[in-house]
Formats: C-alpha cells, sequence, structure tokens
C-alpha cells in the first residue's frame, strides 16, 4: 500500500502539470475549431496530391504554415510552355474550402492571363470557385490554361497580341523565362 | 464460418491504406456486424437444410448455395438469373410475356390485378402454359432476389410474397418438392404470387410436381421461403418487415452485408469538402439533382454563404430538391426532406 501510495503522490504533480496547460489549450483551440476543419482538408487534400501522381504538378505546404503552399507546374507538351516550370504560391483562407485559395505565379509566366505580378485571371480562382476544387484540380486548371488562354480578357495585353504568333511567342517565353532556384 | 469475418477484414484494410482509418473502423463494425447477423441466419438456414435433406434431398444443392455467406449468395443469384436468361428464349413466348407482367409489377403494384387475371388465365390454360408461368417466374425470383438486397422497394414486395407464399403452402403443401417448386415464386410481385399461391392450392398437385421437377435440375433454384410453423424459418423476415419501417438500418445493413462493394463506388465515404466522415444521415443526403453528396454541415454552410452546389455550381433549390427525394429510388425516398426541413428550421 504505502508504495501504491507514493506512486500515486508522484503521480499526481504530473497530472496536474499535464491538465494546468489545458485550459489555455481549450482557449487556442476555440479559436482554431473553425481552421481544424481547414486543417484536415488541406492535409487530405496533401495526401491525394502526393498518391495521385500526376505529372507535371507537384505542391507542399511550407515548412512553418500548412495554410501556404508551393506549387510548380511544368507547361505542357505541344504548347509553347513546354520544358519550362513555374513556381507557384498557394495561400489558403480560413474559410477554405468555401472561399477559394490565393494563387499566384512566384516564377514571371508570359502568358496572356498573368500579370507580372503574377496574378493570375482564372475564373474557378474567383467567382466559378467551387468547394469541390483541391489543389490538384487548381493545378491542372492552371497547367490547362498556360496552353489554354482566355485572349478575350487578358491581364497581359502584350502576351494576348503576341499569342496569334506561337513562334514569335515560344521566343518570347524562352526570352523571359527565368528559373528560380 | 469463421473464415468470414476475417476476409471482410483483410478485404477492409487494403482501402482503410487509402483513406481515413477511423471512418473504415467504424464500417469494418457494421459490416461484422451484418456479417455475424447473416452468419447466425445462415447457420440457421443450414439447421433447416439438413432436416430437409433428410426428408427430400432434391434440394441439397440449392441448401448450399444458400449456407454461403450474403454476397456470395448474391452472386450465385446473379449466375443463376444469367443462366435462366439464357434458358429464357428457349421457353414458350407466354413465358416472355408472364415476365414482363412480373416486372411491370415491380414498377407499380397497381398492375397486380391485371396480370393476376392474365397469369390466372394463362395457368387455367393448360398445364404447360402453367410450366412455362413456373420456369419464368423462377427467372424472375432469381432477379427479385437480386434487386431485393438491392434496393428499399423491392424487398417490401419481396417480403410480403415470401409470407404469402409461405402461407399458402402451409395451408396447401405438404411435400417438399411442391414446396421448392412455389418457393420460387416467392419473391415475386404481389399478383403473381397470389397467383401461383392459388394455383398451388387449386391445382392437384400430381400435375404440378413433375413439371416442377422438370425444371428443377436444369437450373439450381434457391429456396427462399419456410412455412410459418416451421422451427427453423430464418429471423431475416421479421428482419425485413424492420428495415421496412426503418429505411436507415435496412441501408446500413445492406451496405455492411452483400452491396456493400457496389454502394461505396457511388457514395463517399468522407464529406469532400471537409473530408470528415460522412454518418448516415449524410450519406443517404442527395441535396442537388448532380448527386453531389456532401455533410450536413458543408451543405448549411454553403446554404448560408452563395447556397450553391459545389458539384455543378447550380443553386440548391428546396422545392426541387423534395422533388428529386419522391424520383429518388428506395431508401434515399424520405431522408433528404427531413434534412432540408432541419436545416430551414435552423
Amino acid at each position: 500500500m504505502a508504495t501504491m501510495n507514493s506512486g500515486n503522490n508522484s503521480n499526481t504533480p504530473a497530472t496536474a502539470q499535464v491538465v494546468m496547460p489545458s485550459p489555455k489549450q481549450t482557449l487556442s483551440t476555440a479559436k482554431t475549431v473553425d481552421t481544424q476543419s481547414v486543417l484536415k482538408r488541406l492535409q487530405s487534400e496533401l495526401m491525394a496530391l502526393m498518391m495521385s501522381g500526376d505529372s507535371g504538378i507537384s505542391a507542399f505546404p511550407e515548412e512553418d504554415n500548412i495554410f501556404n503552399w508551393k506549387g510548380t507546374i511544368s507547361g505542357s507538351k505541344d504548347t509553347v510552355f513546354e520544358g519550362t516550370e513555374y513556381k507557384l504560391s498557394l495561400s489558403f483562407p480560413t474559410d477554405y474550402p468555401f472561399k477559394p485559395p490565393k494563387v499566384k505565379f512566384e516564377t514571371g509566366c508570359f502568358h496572356p492571363n498573368v500579370d507580372v505580378y503574377g496574378n493570375i485571371c482564372l475564373d474557378i480562382l474567383q467567382d466559378k470557385w467551387s468547394s469541390a476544387y483541391d489543389v490538384r484540380t487548381i493545378l491542372i486548371s492552371i497547367q490547362s490554361l498556360l496552353g489554354e488562354p482566355n485572349i478575350s480578357s487578358p491581364l497581359n495585353t502584350q502576351a494576348a497580341a503576341l499569342w496569334c504568333n506561337q513562334e514569335e511567342y515560344r521566343k518570347m517565353v524562352e526570352k523571359l523565362y527565368k528559373p528560380s532556384v | 464460418m469463421s473464415t468470414q469475418p476475417t476476409s471482410t477484414m483483410v478485404s477492409d484494410s487494403i482501402p482503410m491504406a487509402l483513406s481515413n482509418p477511423k471512418d473504415f473502423a467504424k464500417k469494418k463494425r457494421v459490416n461484422r456486424s451484418a456479417k455475424l447477423k447473416q452468419c447466425k441466419l445462415d447457420a440457421r438456414r443450414e439447421q433447416w437444410l439438413s432436416q430437409v435433406k433428410n426428408k427430400g434431398s432434391k434440394e441439397e444443392p440449392n441448401g448450399e448455395g444458400g449456407a454461403c455467406g450474403q454476397g456470395i449468395h448474391v452472386a450465385n443469384e446473379r449466375g443463376k438469373l444469367m443462366e435462366k436468361l439464357a434458358i429464357m428464349p428457349q421457353g414458350k413466348e407466354e413465358e416472355n410475356g408472364g415476365c414482363m407482367n412480373h416486372y411491370s409489377d415491380f414498377d407499380s403494384p397497381s398492375n397486380s390485378p391485371t396480370s393476376h387475371t392474365s397469369s390466372v388465365l394463362e395457368g387455367n390454360d393448360s398445364g404447360t402454359n402453367f410450366t412455362g408461368g413456373s420456369s419464368s417466374s423462377n427467372s424472375s425470383s432469381s432477379g427479385g432476389c437480386c434487386s431485393g438486397s438491392m434496393s428499399e422497394e423491392e424487398d417490401d414486395g419481396c417480403l410480403d410474397d415470401w409470407e404469402a407464399v409461405a402461407d399458402a403452402l402451409a395451408a396447401t403443401d405438404k411435400k417438399q418438392e411442391q414446396h421448392n417448386s412455389s418457393l420460387d415464386s416467392a419473391p415475386e410481385s404481389d399478383g403473381n404470387v397470389v397467383n401461383m399461391s392459388s394455383q398451388v392450392s387449386g391445382m392437384d398437385s400430381s400435375q404440378q410436381n413433375p413439371k416442377g421437377r422438370g425444371t428443377l435440375p436444369g437450373s439450381p433454384v434457391s429456396i427462399r421461403a419456410w412455412r410459418p410453423d416451421d422451427a427453423f424459418r430464418p429471423q431475416s423476415l421479421p428482419n425485413l418487415s424492420k428495415q421496412y419501417t426503418f429505411p436507415m438500418n435496412s441501408g446500413r445493413h445492406y451496405r455492411g452485408g452483400s452491396v456493400w462493394g457496389c454502394k461505396s463506388l457511388s457514395i463517399p465515404t468522407s464529406c469532400p469538402i471537409c473530408c470528415e466522415d460522412l454518418d448516415f444521415t449524410d450519406t443517404s443526403f442527395l441535396p442537388c439533382p448532380c448527386g453531389f453528396r456532401l455533410c450536413l454541415f458543408c451543405h448549411k454552410r454553403i446554404l448560408e454563404e452563395d447556397g450553391r452546389c459545389p458539384g455543378c455550381r447550380k443553386q440548391y433549390k428546396h422545392d426541387l430538391v423534395e422533388g428529386e427525394t419522391t424520383r429518388d429510388a428506395g431508401c434515399l425516398m424520405f431522408r433528404p426532406a427531413r434534412s432540408c426541413s432541419m436545416i430551414s428550421r435552423s
């Protein structure tokens, strides 16, 4: 019995210590209740993306923040962007996936629907967003946008004007392409 | 029998690696309990069949089929259906007519009186006609078994039929072969069951039995009904009625059981929006005609915002959702409307 008691005595401070931080935690979790489901969604998206094995697209969260991802897209074959690779940043809002992530080109991209800052004009990232989209479908959409720009509403008018001349456009892409390290 | 639960575990463990383990643990539990039920049921059936074997050895091969797991059983049924479909064209045209009647009965129970009279006429015409009817009922019976385990509506029909046939049999039959031949017609539609049972009672058994024997060895037939006084009458019959009154449970049961594989293809196991497990209400919740499923929480949240279906981007429509429920078949019938009313209340 004595040993039992001593064991209990030695345990109780430990449990008390364990219990102590929990009120603080509940406060913080109360704030993050919303983001909890976002985390789960992003984690499963990451899993799905890594399992999918899609060629030419990849994405991974930044080390410190799962709400910020870095993605890569390679230009599709038989397009003027073939052989080029573009880095993108994806930042997810706390109400993701009900709101779209902000996606930007980190690598400069000479494209009718990408401006000089890397902003992308893509309907599914704005008004046509659906919570059924995920990182994988976003990256695939951007990849296909590279080869099939929407010339009618360009962000980069020079690129839009040049698009009709694919040979010249290819030269321009090669000239402006600065692969990031 | 003992191998079945383990085999399900093995089959579960494969998708478990791909998706949420918790989710699959839950399913496994359901699956296992369904299997256990099925095992008990099968054991009882086996007992009964072994008794039958002593009385008449004719039903033995069918008994083996029935004693297998439900999934295998359904597969067998399908196999038989295929066999019988192959046999079908050899039969008379009246067979096809009879069969058509069966299927139309499945669609609308209101048709049953007409088909009832027509098939009664058929049966009264001559002995050969009746044989045709019985063999066609064989084929439709296996069809009924398959579809019965897949959708709720046809289950009801099956249940009624089983009961009706079993009662009719108890009243008239003493011989097991006769039992068997009319058992074939068990899961038929109402009209034809009445027809069959009336024939069973009306006709003398000597005329019917040889015909039954003629058709039976060619095509394996499942034994599906029990006399009400049979001590080994399986509990599945009351279970079915329970499922009828609580469609939720039955859906779960079947998903855990035989048709689990089919269902899992169409219904996602987790909400595509929040990636949380879909509970039973969620899996039966179909808010949009496009078929996009999501959990009630996400649906509510979307309704609070733009109210558009993530699957097709169309606005969720309440009246349309209710229209959808009536169109939707089987166990999903009433719940979407209910869950919608929940949302509008909150």
